[in-house]
């Protein structure tokens, strides 16, 4: 039976395979590989911490228990965060949110609830003149984000957050790769007008 | 923040480049257990099948026409059965001491041979050698009760373990 060190060494394919034949360690292995990309993609979609980890939740036990369809051809990456993304696309339509605010959900009605649905940014273990401008800095960016129509906020932070390539994300959305990569320049576009007078 | 007149490629890297910084968010510590407990995993195929068939006839009413069914077929089994066992009675008997016989036949062979091969073989004079008698019998006998109660214990721990805990969750942050 490979140890978590083993599962760690493996492709993704590899790893469902293992799964598939109902190896609990390979269950928990996608899990930890994902379980942060997925969570974050989703929290900065529905800015709602509850919300994001409901969705995420969704997410993970409709993968894991579909793992059987999965197709090997595929990234596996590519279909979790289709999931994922149809999981907070649906979400926003339902609540019919387009624009976000990172102070807090769209619900959030009381001082707590606000400070509850925020989104949090993390100290990078710089000097603090430094993790303040970069506080600063990543409030205005997730600002900026959240005012992003969910299409292009989907692209942007897949491409550039998450890191993954055109292709990937062409499949993940299922949008031809012309229309990834126009979104992406138009997001680009949009949040250098948002950014512009704090850059400028 | 601190760049000063930027032209639009640099603005375009700069924003790469801090979207590029953001940090990736964790969900709650109990997020993986959560997960963990509503997924199925695949397990053999006859094992489905009997939780299958279970929960089928689990059903109440499906249970009481199952229980009626097999108390009909009892009876009329029973019904049949007991007459014909009368019937041939004469014939059961000595079938069944014809087998009972050669049973006995069997085991009476097999404790035979091993008799034999226990006297043939030397290990009676090879444990009439330890002269286990007194301490050293205790000792022999306490030996084996300690192993004994180790391995228990250590079979006991393997089992109640939970299984697939050996992946730390991710801190989170």
């Amino acid at each position: 039976m490979p140890t978590a060190k083993d599962l760690q060494s493996l492709t993704d394919q590899e790893v469902v395979v293992l799964a598939r034949a109902g190896k609990e360690s390979a269950y928990r292995e996608l899990l930890r590989r994902y379980e942060r990309p997925v969570f974050s993609l989703i929290y900065r979609m529905v800015r709602d911490r509850e919300l994001a980890e409901d969705l995420s939740q969704e997410t993970f036990v409709k993968v894991l228990n579909a793992l059987e369809s999965y197709r090997p051809e595929y990234k596996f990456s590519s279909w979790i965060f289709k999931i994922a993304n149809n999981a907070a696309i649906d979400q926003l339509r339902r609540r019919e949110i387009d624009t976000l605010s990172l102070d807090g959900a769209p619900g959030a009605r009381t001082a707590e609830q606000v400070e509850a649905t925020a989104l949090q940014a993390v100290d990078r273990g710089e000097s603090a003149l430094e993790e303040m401008e970069a506080r600063e800095l990543g409030t205005a960016i997730e600002q900026a984000i959240g005012r992003l129509r969910p299409e292009y906020r989907a692209c942007i932070l897949l491409r550039h957050v998450e890191g993954r390539s055109y292709e990937e994300i062409a499949e993940a959305l299922d949008l031809p790769l012309g229309t990834v990569k126009t979104y992406i320049h138009r997001a680009r576009h949009e949040l250098r007008e948002y950014l512009g007078p704090l850059k400028a | 923040m601190t760049d000063k007149q930027l032209s639009p490629s640099e603005l375009d890297q700069a924003l790469v480049r801090d979207l590029s910084r953001l940090p990736l968010y964790s969900p709650s510590r109990v997020f993986s257990a959560a997960v963990m407990a509503r997924v199925r995993r695949p397990q053999p195929r006859a094992v489905v099948l009997y939780r299958r068939t279970r929960a089928w006839a689990l059903e109440p009413r499906r249970a009481l026409v199952l229980g009626s069914a097999y108390a009909a077929v009892a009876g009329v089994a029973l019904w049949v059965a007991v007459p014909w066992v009368f019937a041939h009675s004469p014939a059961i008997n000595f079938i069944a001491g014809q087998v009972s016989s050669w049973f006995v036949g069997v085991v009476r062979d097999a404790a035979l041979a091993t008799a034999g091969w226990a006297v043939t073989s030397g290990i009676t004079e090879f444990v009439r050698s330890l002269s286990l008698t007194g301490e050293r019998l205790w000792m022999a006998a306490g030996t084996l009760v300690v192993g004994y109660a180790g391995c228990a214990a250590g079979l006991h721990y393997l089992l109640r373990t939970p299984r697939g805990k050996d992946v730390a969750l991710q801190p989170s942050h």
